[in-house]
Protein backbone atom coordinates (compact mmCIF):
# COMPACT_ATOMS: atom_id res chain seq x y z
CA UNK A 1 0.00 0.00 0.00
CA UNK A 2 1.28 3.36 -0.69
CA UNK A 3 2.40 5.47 2.30
CA UNK A 4 1.07 9.01 2.77
CA UNK A 5 3.76 11.21 1.47
CA UNK A 6 4.19 13.94 4.19
CA UNK A 7 4.30 10.87 6.71
CA UNK A 8 7.35 10.59 8.81
CA UNK A 9 8.48 8.94 11.73
CA UNK A 10 11.81 10.50 13.11
CA UNK A 11 14.13 9.74 15.99
CA UNK A 12 14.80 12.01 18.73
CA UNK A 13 18.32 12.70 18.68
CA UNK A 14 18.46 15.39 21.64
CA UNK A 15 15.72 17.13 23.51
CA UNK A 16 16.69 19.51 26.65
CA UNK A 17 15.16 22.27 28.61
CA UNK A 18 16.25 25.55 27.35
CA UNK A 19 14.14 27.54 29.56
CA UNK A 20 11.26 27.92 32.08
CA UNK A 21 8.70 25.31 31.06
CA UNK A 22 10.75 25.57 27.18
CA UNK A 23 12.25 22.37 25.72
CA UNK A 24 14.38 22.08 22.57
CA UNK A 25 14.31 18.84 20.59
CA UNK A 26 15.85 17.21 17.90
CA UNK A 27 14.62 15.18 15.40
CA UNK A 28 15.82 12.92 13.16
CA UNK A 29 14.06 11.88 9.41
CA UNK A 30 14.24 11.73 5.87
CA UNK A 31 12.63 14.74 5.90
CA UNK A 32 15.09 17.41 3.86
CA UNK A 33 13.25 20.11 2.98
CA UNK A 34 11.56 22.81 4.72
CA UNK A 35 10.61 26.82 4.52
CA UNK A 36 10.90 28.81 7.65
CA UNK A 37 6.79 29.62 8.73
CA UNK A 38 6.13 25.74 8.00
CA UNK A 39 5.30 23.28 11.10
CA UNK A 40 5.15 19.43 11.62
CA UNK A 41 2.10 18.19 13.76
CA UNK A 42 3.25 15.44 16.13
CA UNK A 43 1.27 12.80 16.81
CA UNK A 44 1.00 12.38 21.16
CA UNK A 45 -0.45 8.81 21.66
CA UNK A 46 -2.06 10.06 24.66
CA UNK A 47 -4.37 12.91 22.77
CA UNK A 48 -6.80 12.64 20.59
CA UNK A 49 -5.20 15.06 18.05
CA UNK A 50 -1.77 15.80 17.07
CA UNK A 51 0.29 18.91 18.04
CA UNK A 52 1.91 20.77 15.88
CA UNK A 53 4.98 22.86 16.03
CA UNK A 54 6.87 25.33 13.70
CA UNK A 55 9.95 24.20 12.01
CA UNK A 56 12.84 26.17 14.20
CA UNK A 57 15.49 25.00 11.99
CA UNK A 58 16.29 22.00 9.23
CA UNK A 59 19.37 20.83 8.14
CA UNK A 60 20.99 17.67 7.90
CA UNK A 61 17.52 16.13 8.05
CA UNK A 62 17.40 17.30 11.61
CA UNK A 63 14.47 18.99 12.38
CA UNK A 64 14.67 21.37 15.82
CA UNK A 65 11.44 22.24 17.38
CA UNK A 66 10.93 24.37 20.42
CA UNK A 67 8.18 23.92 23.05
CA UNK A 68 6.53 25.30 25.90
CA UNK A 69 5.11 22.88 28.71
CA UNK A 70 1.48 23.33 28.01
CA UNK A 71 -0.95 20.56 29.05
CA UNK A 72 -0.64 16.90 28.58
CA UNK A 73 0.71 16.86 24.90
CA UNK A 74 3.59 18.89 25.57
CA UNK A 75 4.40 17.10 28.35
CA UNK A 76 3.93 13.99 27.32
CA UNK A 77 6.77 15.19 24.35
CA UNK A 78 8.81 16.74 26.95
CA UNK A 79 8.97 13.25 28.81
CA UNK A 80 10.52 11.55 25.51
CA UNK A 81 14.00 10.43 25.44
CA UNK A 82 16.96 10.38 22.82
CA UNK A 83 16.62 7.35 20.62
CA UNK A 84 12.60 7.67 21.04
CA UNK A 85 10.47 7.70 17.66
CA UNK A 86 8.15 10.23 17.09
CA UNK A 87 5.27 10.68 14.08
CA UNK A 88 4.69 13.09 12.31
CA UNK A 89 2.96 14.70 9.26
CA UNK A 90 5.33 17.47 7.70
CA UNK A 91 6.19 20.18 6.55
CA UNK A 92 2.50 21.63 6.54
CA UNK A 93 1.41 25.15 5.92
CA UNK A 94 2.77 28.11 3.85
CA UNK A 95 5.56 29.33 5.12
CA UNK A 96 7.32 32.85 4.68
CA UNK A 97 7.18 34.71 1.72
CA UNK A 98 11.36 36.12 1.41
CA UNK A 99 11.56 39.18 -0.12
CA UNK A 100 14.58 41.01 -0.75
CA UNK A 101 14.03 43.33 1.65
CA UNK A 102 15.63 45.12 4.69
CA UNK A 103 13.80 42.80 7.45
CA UNK A 104 12.76 43.26 11.19
CA UNK A 105 12.15 39.71 12.53
CA UNK A 106 9.86 40.30 15.78
CA UNK A 107 9.18 37.08 18.15
CA UNK A 108 7.41 37.08 21.07
CA UNK A 109 7.58 34.13 23.74
CA UNK A 110 7.95 30.78 21.59
CA UNK A 111 7.00 32.75 18.73
CA UNK A 112 10.64 33.12 18.76
CA UNK A 113 11.03 29.53 16.97
CA UNK A 114 10.16 29.95 13.46
CA UNK A 115 12.01 33.49 13.62
CA UNK A 116 15.35 31.73 14.28
CA UNK A 117 14.73 29.33 11.36
CA UNK A 118 13.91 32.50 8.89
CA UNK A 119 16.39 34.47 10.22
CA UNK A 120 19.05 31.77 8.95
CA UNK A 121 17.67 31.83 5.81
CA UNK A 122 17.40 35.54 5.20
CA UNK A 123 21.50 35.48 5.90
CA UNK A 124 22.08 32.55 3.87
CA UNK A 125 20.60 35.02 1.24
CA UNK A 126 22.31 37.93 2.55
CA UNK A 127 19.36 39.67 3.13
CA UNK A 128 19.94 42.65 5.81
CA UNK A 129 17.27 41.74 8.93
CA UNK A 130 16.99 43.12 12.71
CA UNK A 131 15.24 40.49 14.85
CA UNK A 132 13.64 41.40 17.94
CA UNK A 133 12.27 39.20 20.88
CA UNK A 134 10.05 39.71 23.99
CA UNK A 135 9.30 37.09 27.05
CA UNK A 136 7.62 37.70 30.00
CA UNK A 137 10.51 36.82 32.19
CA UNK A 138 14.06 36.38 31.76
CA UNK A 139 13.74 32.87 32.70
CA UNK A 140 11.87 32.09 29.86
CA UNK A 141 14.17 33.73 27.36
CA UNK A 142 15.58 31.82 24.42
CA UNK A 143 18.36 33.49 22.98
CA UNK A 144 19.40 33.93 19.28
CA UNK A 145 17.74 37.58 18.51
CA UNK A 146 19.73 41.20 18.61
CA UNK A 147 17.82 42.55 21.14
CA UNK A 148 15.63 41.17 23.60
CA UNK A 149 12.59 42.88 25.30
CA UNK A 150 12.09 41.14 29.03
CA UNK A 151 9.04 42.09 30.73
CA UNK A 152 7.78 44.90 28.63
CA UNK A 153 6.12 44.61 24.97
CA UNK A 154 8.58 44.05 22.38
CA UNK A 155 6.40 46.32 20.72
CA UNK A 156 7.22 49.57 22.42
CA UNK A 157 10.69 49.99 20.00
CA UNK A 158 9.78 48.55 16.81
CA UNK A 159 9.03 52.82 15.21
CA UNK A 160 11.84 53.59 16.31
CA UNK A 161 13.61 50.34 14.92
CA UNK A 162 11.96 51.17 11.62
CA UNK A 163 12.94 54.71 11.12
CA UNK A 164 16.61 54.01 12.71
CA UNK A 165 17.19 50.91 10.21
CA UNK A 166 15.16 51.97 7.38
CA UNK A 167 13.14 48.38 7.52
CA UNK A 168 10.75 47.89 4.75
CA UNK A 169 9.17 44.43 5.47
CA UNK A 170 8.49 42.84 9.20
CA UNK A 171 8.13 39.44 9.78
CA UNK A 172 6.64 38.38 13.30
CA UNK A 173 5.32 35.55 15.42
CA UNK A 174 3.75 35.40 18.66
CA UNK A 175 0.39 35.98 20.48
CA UNK A 176 -2.35 37.66 18.93
CA UNK A 177 -2.24 41.17 20.51
CA UNK A 178 1.81 41.03 19.49
CA UNK A 179 0.91 40.37 15.78
CA UNK A 180 -2.28 42.26 16.01
CA UNK A 181 -0.15 45.57 17.45
CA UNK A 182 2.55 44.23 14.49
CA UNK A 183 0.42 44.99 11.91
CA UNK A 184 -0.78 48.14 12.84
CA UNK A 185 2.61 49.76 12.82
CA UNK A 186 3.69 48.29 9.59
CA UNK A 187 0.53 49.73 8.09
CA UNK A 188 1.02 53.28 9.80
CA UNK A 189 4.88 52.82 8.06
CA UNK A 190 3.35 51.54 4.97
CA UNK A 191 5.77 48.43 5.13
CA UNK A 192 4.93 44.86 4.77
CA UNK A 193 4.26 42.56 7.14
CA UNK A 194 4.08 38.66 6.96
CA UNK A 195 2.58 37.10 10.51
CA UNK A 196 2.31 33.65 11.26
CA UNK A 197 -0.20 32.39 13.00
CA UNK A 198 -1.73 30.29 15.69
CA UNK A 199 -4.87 28.21 16.44
CA UNK A 200 -6.08 25.09 17.78
CA UNK A 201 -5.99 22.55 14.73
CA UNK A 202 -7.78 18.86 14.12
CA UNK A 203 -6.24 17.85 11.22
CA UNK A 204 -3.53 20.11 10.35
CA UNK A 205 -4.14 19.51 6.24
CA UNK A 206 -6.85 21.50 5.75
CA UNK A 207 -10.19 19.65 5.81
CA UNK A 208 -11.75 20.04 9.01
CA UNK A 209 -11.93 23.61 8.55
CA UNK A 210 -11.34 24.16 12.53
CA UNK A 211 -8.56 26.46 12.51
CA UNK A 212 -10.07 28.98 10.12
CA UNK A 213 -9.87 32.77 10.95
CA UNK A 214 -10.77 35.50 8.73
CA UNK A 215 -9.49 37.07 5.50
CA UNK A 216 -10.19 40.64 3.92
CA UNK A 217 -9.89 40.36 0.47
CA UNK A 218 -11.15 42.27 -2.87
CA UNK A 219 -13.56 43.17 -0.15
CA UNK A 220 -14.59 39.96 0.38
CA UNK A 221 -14.49 38.03 3.62
CA UNK A 222 -12.85 34.71 3.45
CA UNK A 223 -12.10 32.25 5.57
CA UNK A 224 -8.83 31.11 5.46
CA UNK A 225 -7.38 27.77 7.12
CA UNK A 226 -4.35 28.76 9.44
CA UNK A 227 -2.85 24.93 8.55
CA UNK A 228 -2.97 24.98 4.94
CA UNK A 229 -3.49 28.48 3.75
CA UNK A 230 -1.24 29.89 6.56
CA UNK A 231 0.13 29.35 9.07
CA UNK A 232 1.51 32.79 7.67
CA UNK A 233 -0.37 35.58 6.05
CA UNK A 234 -0.35 38.80 4.60
CA UNK A 235 -0.47 41.12 7.75
CA UNK A 236 -3.22 43.69 6.08
CA UNK A 237 -5.24 40.67 4.97
CA UNK A 238 -6.05 39.56 8.68
CA UNK A 239 -9.25 40.74 10.07
CA UNK A 240 -8.98 41.04 13.72
CA UNK A 241 -11.40 39.60 15.76
CA UNK B 1 -5.80 -3.30 -6.11
CA UNK B 2 -6.62 -6.02 -4.40
CA UNK B 3 -9.39 -5.79 -1.66
CA UNK B 4 -12.02 -7.85 -3.61
CA UNK B 5 -13.25 -9.53 -0.55
CA UNK B 6 -13.95 -6.34 0.59
CA UNK B 7 -16.75 -4.95 -2.23
CA UNK B 8 -19.86 -3.90 -0.67
CA UNK B 9 -23.43 -3.28 -1.63
CA UNK B 10 -25.60 -1.45 -0.03
CA UNK B 11 -29.46 -2.17 -1.30
CA UNK B 12 -33.18 -1.43 -0.84
CA UNK B 13 -35.29 -2.73 -3.41
CA UNK B 14 -34.49 -1.32 -6.69
CA UNK B 15 -31.85 1.06 -5.27
CA UNK B 16 -27.90 0.02 -5.01
CA UNK B 17 -24.95 1.16 -3.78
CA UNK B 18 -22.03 -0.35 -4.74
CA UNK B 19 -19.06 -0.06 -2.60
CA UNK B 20 -15.21 -1.05 -3.09
CA UNK B 21 -15.07 -1.30 0.75
CA UNK B 22 -16.93 -0.70 3.40
CA UNK B 23 -14.99 2.17 4.78
CA UNK B 24 -16.14 5.65 3.71
CA UNK B 25 -14.56 8.58 5.15
CA UNK B 26 -17.21 10.43 7.01
CA UNK B 27 -18.56 14.55 5.60
CA UNK B 28 -16.45 17.22 6.72
CA UNK B 29 -13.59 14.94 7.29
CA UNK B 30 -12.57 14.94 3.68
CA UNK B 31 -13.69 18.41 2.49
CA UNK B 32 -14.51 18.21 -1.14
CA UNK B 33 -12.39 15.15 -1.82
CA UNK B 34 -10.46 16.81 -4.51
CA UNK B 35 -7.03 17.99 -3.57
CA UNK B 36 -5.85 15.84 -0.71
CA UNK B 37 -3.92 13.03 -2.79
CA UNK B 38 -0.66 13.93 -0.62
CA UNK B 39 -2.11 12.23 1.97
CA UNK B 40 -4.75 9.76 1.08
CA UNK B 41 -4.94 7.01 -0.95
CA UNK B 42 -8.53 6.81 -2.47
CA UNK B 43 -8.07 3.27 -4.14
CA UNK B 44 -8.70 2.02 -0.41
CA UNK B 45 -12.57 3.66 0.47
CA UNK B 46 -15.35 2.93 -0.62
CA UNK B 47 -16.45 6.19 -0.63
CA UNK B 48 -15.98 9.60 1.09
CA UNK B 49 -19.61 12.01 2.11
CA UNK B 50 -18.35 15.30 1.03
CA UNK B 51 -18.47 18.18 3.46
CA UNK B 52 -22.22 19.08 3.89
CA UNK B 53 -23.41 21.41 1.44
CA UNK B 54 -25.96 23.75 1.44
CA UNK B 55 -27.87 25.64 -1.02
CA UNK B 56 -25.93 29.27 -0.32
CA UNK B 57 -22.92 29.29 0.17
CA UNK B 58 -21.85 29.53 4.46
CA UNK B 59 -18.93 30.97 6.07
CA UNK B 60 -19.75 28.50 9.45
CA UNK B 61 -18.78 30.21 12.64
CA UNK B 62 -16.78 32.58 13.93
CA UNK B 63 -14.09 32.01 17.09
CA UNK B 64 -12.85 28.64 18.15
CA UNK B 65 -14.10 26.00 16.30
CA UNK B 66 -12.15 23.01 17.84
CA UNK B 67 -11.88 21.84 21.60
CA UNK B 68 -10.12 18.70 22.46
CA UNK B 69 -11.32 16.18 25.01
CA UNK B 70 -10.41 12.73 26.80
CA UNK B 71 -10.88 10.70 24.27
CA UNK B 72 -12.63 12.73 21.68
CA UNK B 73 -12.80 16.25 20.93
CA UNK B 74 -16.13 19.00 19.95
CA UNK B 75 -16.60 20.91 17.42
CA UNK B 76 -18.28 23.78 16.05
CA UNK B 77 -17.51 24.39 12.03
CA UNK B 78 -20.89 25.26 11.42
CA UNK B 79 -21.32 23.84 7.74
CA UNK B 80 -18.69 26.08 6.17
CA UNK B 81 -19.07 24.86 2.23
CA UNK B 82 -18.94 26.56 -0.92
CA UNK B 83 -22.64 25.88 -1.33
CA UNK B 84 -24.48 23.48 -4.25
CA UNK B 85 -23.85 25.54 -7.21
CA UNK B 86 -19.88 26.43 -7.05
CA UNK B 87 -19.92 22.27 -5.95
CA UNK B 88 -21.73 21.52 -9.64
CA UNK B 89 -19.15 23.97 -11.14
CA UNK B 90 -15.62 23.44 -9.36
CA UNK B 91 -15.63 20.28 -7.62
CA UNK B 92 -17.99 17.69 -9.56
CA UNK B 93 -15.61 17.59 -12.51
CA UNK B 94 -13.00 17.10 -10.38
CA UNK B 95 -14.41 14.30 -8.47
CA UNK B 96 -15.52 12.58 -11.69
CA UNK B 97 -12.33 13.08 -13.76
CA UNK B 98 -10.37 11.73 -10.97
CA UNK B 99 -13.19 8.54 -10.04
CA UNK B 100 -13.61 9.29 -7.05
CA UNK B 101 -16.22 7.66 -5.35
CA UNK B 102 -18.53 9.99 -3.43
CA UNK B 103 -21.86 10.55 -1.40
CA UNK B 104 -23.02 14.27 -1.66
CA UNK B 105 -23.81 15.58 2.25
CA UNK B 106 -26.24 17.95 1.99
CA UNK B 107 -28.06 20.40 4.78
CA UNK B 108 -30.71 23.14 4.94
CA UNK B 109 -32.75 25.20 6.51
CA UNK B 110 -35.74 24.62 5.30
CA UNK B 111 -37.50 21.51 3.41
CA UNK B 112 -37.51 23.70 0.32
CA UNK B 113 -33.58 23.71 0.44
CA UNK B 114 -33.18 20.35 0.95
CA UNK B 115 -35.67 19.45 -2.31
CA UNK B 116 -33.58 22.15 -4.48
CA UNK B 117 -30.11 20.47 -3.47
CA UNK B 118 -31.10 16.92 -3.94
CA UNK B 119 -32.69 18.74 -7.10
CA UNK B 120 -29.27 19.74 -8.33
CA UNK B 121 -28.35 16.20 -7.20
CA UNK B 122 -30.37 14.63 -9.59
CA UNK B 123 -30.03 16.32 -12.22
CA UNK B 124 -25.99 15.66 -12.06
CA UNK B 125 -26.34 12.10 -12.01
CA UNK B 126 -24.83 11.76 -8.13
CA UNK B 127 -25.13 8.30 -7.24
CA UNK B 128 -25.77 8.97 -3.48
CA UNK B 129 -26.99 11.43 -0.89
CA UNK B 130 -26.85 11.80 3.22
CA UNK B 131 -29.14 13.81 4.32
CA UNK B 132 -27.94 15.73 7.27
CA UNK B 133 -30.74 16.32 9.38
CA UNK B 134 -28.91 16.58 12.46
CA UNK B 135 -26.19 18.88 12.94
CA UNK B 136 -25.57 20.09 16.33
CA UNK B 137 -23.88 23.04 14.86
CA UNK B 138 -26.60 25.69 13.34
CA UNK B 139 -29.27 27.10 15.53
CA UNK B 140 -32.20 26.19 12.74
CA UNK B 141 -33.05 24.58 10.34
CA UNK B 142 -31.21 20.81 10.04
CA UNK B 143 -31.24 20.20 13.84
CA UNK B 144 -35.23 20.40 14.23
CA UNK B 145 -35.87 17.83 11.53
CA UNK B 146 -33.17 15.46 12.77
CA UNK B 147 -35.12 15.56 16.12
CA UNK B 148 -38.72 14.85 15.43
CA UNK B 149 -40.18 11.63 13.66
CA UNK B 150 -42.98 13.88 11.73
CA UNK B 151 -41.01 16.60 10.59
CA UNK B 152 -38.07 13.67 9.50
CA UNK B 153 -40.49 11.67 8.10
CA UNK B 154 -41.89 14.85 6.00
CA UNK B 155 -38.62 15.59 4.74
CA UNK B 156 -37.22 12.19 4.01
CA UNK B 157 -40.14 12.42 1.83
CA UNK B 158 -39.93 15.26 -0.06
CA UNK B 159 -36.30 14.73 -0.55
CA UNK B 160 -37.11 11.22 -2.29
CA UNK B 161 -39.81 12.57 -4.78
CA UNK B 162 -36.81 14.84 -5.92
CA UNK B 163 -34.02 12.29 -6.06
CA UNK B 164 -33.92 8.59 -7.83
CA UNK B 165 -30.15 7.72 -6.23
CA UNK B 166 -29.20 6.15 -3.29
CA UNK B 167 -30.88 8.30 -0.26
CA UNK B 168 -29.05 8.22 2.58
CA UNK B 169 -30.62 9.93 6.10
CA UNK B 170 -27.70 10.58 8.63
CA UNK B 171 -29.14 10.36 12.28
CA UNK B 172 -28.51 12.40 15.43
CA UNK B 173 -27.81 10.65 18.80
CA UNK B 174 -29.47 13.74 20.68
CA UNK B 175 -32.77 12.28 20.83
CA UNK B 176 -34.87 9.81 23.61
CA UNK B 177 -36.31 7.51 20.70
CA UNK B 178 -33.77 6.80 17.71
CA UNK B 179 -35.74 4.01 16.86
CA UNK B 180 -38.65 6.18 15.94
CA UNK B 181 -36.62 8.27 13.99
CA UNK B 182 -34.93 5.23 11.74
CA UNK B 183 -38.68 3.95 11.62
CA UNK B 184 -39.83 7.48 10.16
CA UNK B 185 -37.25 7.70 7.47
CA UNK B 186 -37.84 4.21 6.55
CA UNK B 187 -40.98 4.35 5.71
CA UNK B 188 -40.52 7.20 4.06
CA UNK B 189 -38.26 6.14 1.35
CA UNK B 190 -35.09 6.16 2.86
CA UNK B 191 -32.52 3.42 1.36
CA UNK B 192 -30.11 3.50 4.18
CA UNK B 193 -29.34 4.72 7.52
CA UNK B 194 -26.17 6.68 8.59
CA UNK B 195 -25.50 6.80 12.42
CA UNK B 196 -24.76 8.48 14.30
CA UNK B 197 -23.95 12.11 14.09
CA UNK B 198 -22.11 14.06 16.89
CA UNK B 199 -23.03 13.97 19.87
CA UNK B 200 -23.76 17.33 21.64
CA UNK B 201 -21.09 18.63 24.30
CA UNK B 202 -19.64 21.06 26.05
CA UNK B 203 -15.43 21.46 26.42
CA UNK B 204 -14.75 23.81 29.47
CA UNK B 205 -11.09 24.69 30.40
CA UNK B 206 -10.20 26.78 33.54
CA UNK B 207 -7.30 28.21 33.61
CA UNK B 208 -5.71 30.05 37.25
CA UNK B 209 -2.54 31.95 37.11
CA UNK B 210 -2.62 32.22 41.12
CA UNK B 211 -4.96 35.51 41.24
CA UNK B 212 -7.46 35.48 38.55
CA UNK B 213 -9.27 32.19 36.70
CA UNK B 214 -9.52 32.79 33.16
CA UNK B 215 -12.19 30.33 30.91
CA UNK B 216 -12.30 29.06 27.85
CA UNK B 217 -15.36 26.79 26.46
CA UNK B 218 -17.01 25.06 23.32
CA UNK B 219 -20.26 24.10 22.60
CA UNK B 220 -20.85 21.45 19.65
CA UNK B 221 -20.72 18.27 18.71
CA UNK B 222 -18.47 15.69 20.50
CA UNK B 223 -16.73 13.16 18.38
CA UNK B 224 -13.91 10.56 18.83
CA UNK B 225 -13.51 7.05 20.21
CA UNK B 226 -15.09 8.36 23.79
CA UNK B 227 -18.86 8.31 21.98
CA UNK B 228 -18.55 4.51 20.53
CA UNK B 229 -20.69 2.76 22.97
CA UNK B 230 -23.40 5.50 22.54
CA UNK B 231 -23.24 4.80 18.69
CA UNK B 232 -22.95 1.24 19.04
CA UNK B 233 -26.00 1.31 21.50
CA UNK B 234 -27.70 3.98 18.55
CA UNK B 235 -27.26 1.52 15.46
CA UNK B 236 -28.35 -1.83 17.50
CA UNK B 237 -31.52 0.02 18.69
CA UNK B 238 -32.05 1.18 14.88
CA UNK B 239 -31.05 -2.35 13.83
CA UNK B 240 -34.32 -3.35 15.56
CA UNK B 241 -36.89 -1.01 14.12
CA UNK B 242 -35.47 -0.89 10.09
CA UNK B 243 -34.75 -3.37 7.67
CA UNK B 244 -32.89 -1.01 5.59
CA UNK B 245 -29.01 -1.30 5.53
CA UNK B 246 -26.63 0.88 8.20
CA UNK B 247 -23.60 2.90 7.72
CA UNK B 248 -22.31 2.63 11.26
CA UNK B 249 -19.82 5.37 12.65
CA UNK B 250 -18.74 7.19 16.33
CA UNK B 251 -15.81 6.82 17.40
CA UNK B 252 -14.21 3.94 14.81
CA UNK B 253 -10.39 3.46 14.70
CA UNK B 254 -9.46 0.53 14.72
CA UNK B 255 -10.21 -3.27 13.26
CA UNK B 256 -12.51 -4.31 16.16
CA UNK B 257 -14.11 -1.16 16.27
CA UNK B 258 -16.10 -2.45 12.59
CA UNK B 259 -16.62 -5.85 14.30
CA UNK B 260 -18.01 -4.36 17.24
CA UNK B 261 -19.91 -2.18 14.97
CA UNK B 262 -20.91 -4.61 12.66
CA UNK B 263 -22.09 -6.95 15.55
CA UNK B 264 -24.65 -4.04 16.40
CA UNK B 265 -25.91 -4.25 13.01
CA UNK B 266 -23.52 -1.83 10.39
CA UNK B 267 -23.43 -2.63 6.85
CA UNK B 268 -20.62 -0.01 6.25
CA UNK B 269 -18.55 2.29 8.21
CA UNK B 270 -17.95 5.59 8.39
CA UNK B 271 -14.88 6.96 9.95
CA UNK B 272 -14.52 10.38 11.08
CA UNK B 273 -12.17 12.15 14.05
CA UNK B 274 -10.05 9.62 13.54
CA UNK B 275 -9.06 11.10 9.99
CA UNK B 276 -7.42 13.52 12.24
CA UNK B 277 -4.94 12.15 14.03
CA UNK B 278 -3.60 9.60 11.01
CA UNK B 279 -4.90 10.84 7.91
CA UNK B 280 -4.56 7.30 6.11
CA UNK B 281 -7.00 5.59 8.85
CA UNK B 282 -9.59 4.60 5.90
CA UNK B 283 -6.92 2.73 3.81
CA UNK B 284 -5.35 1.29 6.95
CA UNK B 285 -8.29 -0.31 8.19
CA UNK B 286 -9.73 -1.19 4.76
CA UNK B 287 -6.25 -3.15 4.48
CA UNK B 288 -6.33 -4.54 7.57
CA UNK B 289 -10.24 -5.96 7.09
CA UNK B 290 -9.00 -7.49 3.71
CA UNK B 291 -5.77 -9.02 5.59
CA UNK B 292 -7.60 -10.81 8.40
CA UNK B 293 -10.41 -11.56 5.99
CA UNK B 294 -7.66 -13.53 4.01
CA UNK B 295 -5.69 -14.56 6.92
CA UNK B 296 -8.47 -16.39 8.36
CA UNK B 297 -10.09 -17.50 5.22
CA UNK B 298 -13.52 -15.59 4.84
CA UNK B 299 -14.91 -15.60 1.26
CA UNK B 300 -16.81 -12.08 1.42
CA UNK B 301 -17.64 -9.20 3.64
CA UNK B 302 -21.37 -10.72 4.34
CA UNK B 303 -19.72 -13.96 5.34
CA UNK B 304 -17.62 -12.01 7.59
CA UNK B 305 -20.81 -9.61 8.84
CA UNK B 306 -23.13 -13.11 9.34
CA UNK B 307 -20.14 -14.96 11.42
CA UNK B 308 -19.97 -11.97 13.65
CA UNK B 309 -23.22 -11.28 14.33
CA UNK B 310 -23.88 -15.20 15.35
CA UNK B 311 -21.41 -14.47 17.69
Amino acid sequence: MDKIKNDFTGEIINIEKIAKDTCKMDIFSSLKQAYAGQFISILCPNKTLRRPFSISNLDNNIITILFKLKGEGTEYLAGLEKKDKVKFLAPLGHGFQIKNKKALLVGAGIGIAPMLFLKKNLEKEHIENYFITGFKSKDETIEGSDETVIGGSVLDNLENIIKEKNIEIIYSCGPVPVLKGVCEISEKHNIDCQVAMEKVMACSIGVCRGCVINLKKNNEIIRASVCKDGPVFEGKEILWD
Amino acid sequence: MGLDKLRTTLKNKEHILELKTPIIGASGTYGYNDEFEDFVDFNYFGAISTKGMTLEKRLGNDGERIFEVQGGMINRIGLENVGIEAFVKEKLPVLKSKKIDFILNIAGNTIEDYKQIAHIAQQNDIKAIEVNVSCPNVKTGCLEFGLNSEGLFGLTKEVRKEYDGFLIVKLSPNTSDIKLLAKAVEDAGADAISAVNTLRGLGIKIDFDGEKFYKKSVKGGLSGPCIKPVALYMVEEIRSAVNIPIIGMGGISKLVDLFEFISAGADAFQIGTANFINPSICSDLAYELDDFMVKNNFKDFEELKRKIREA
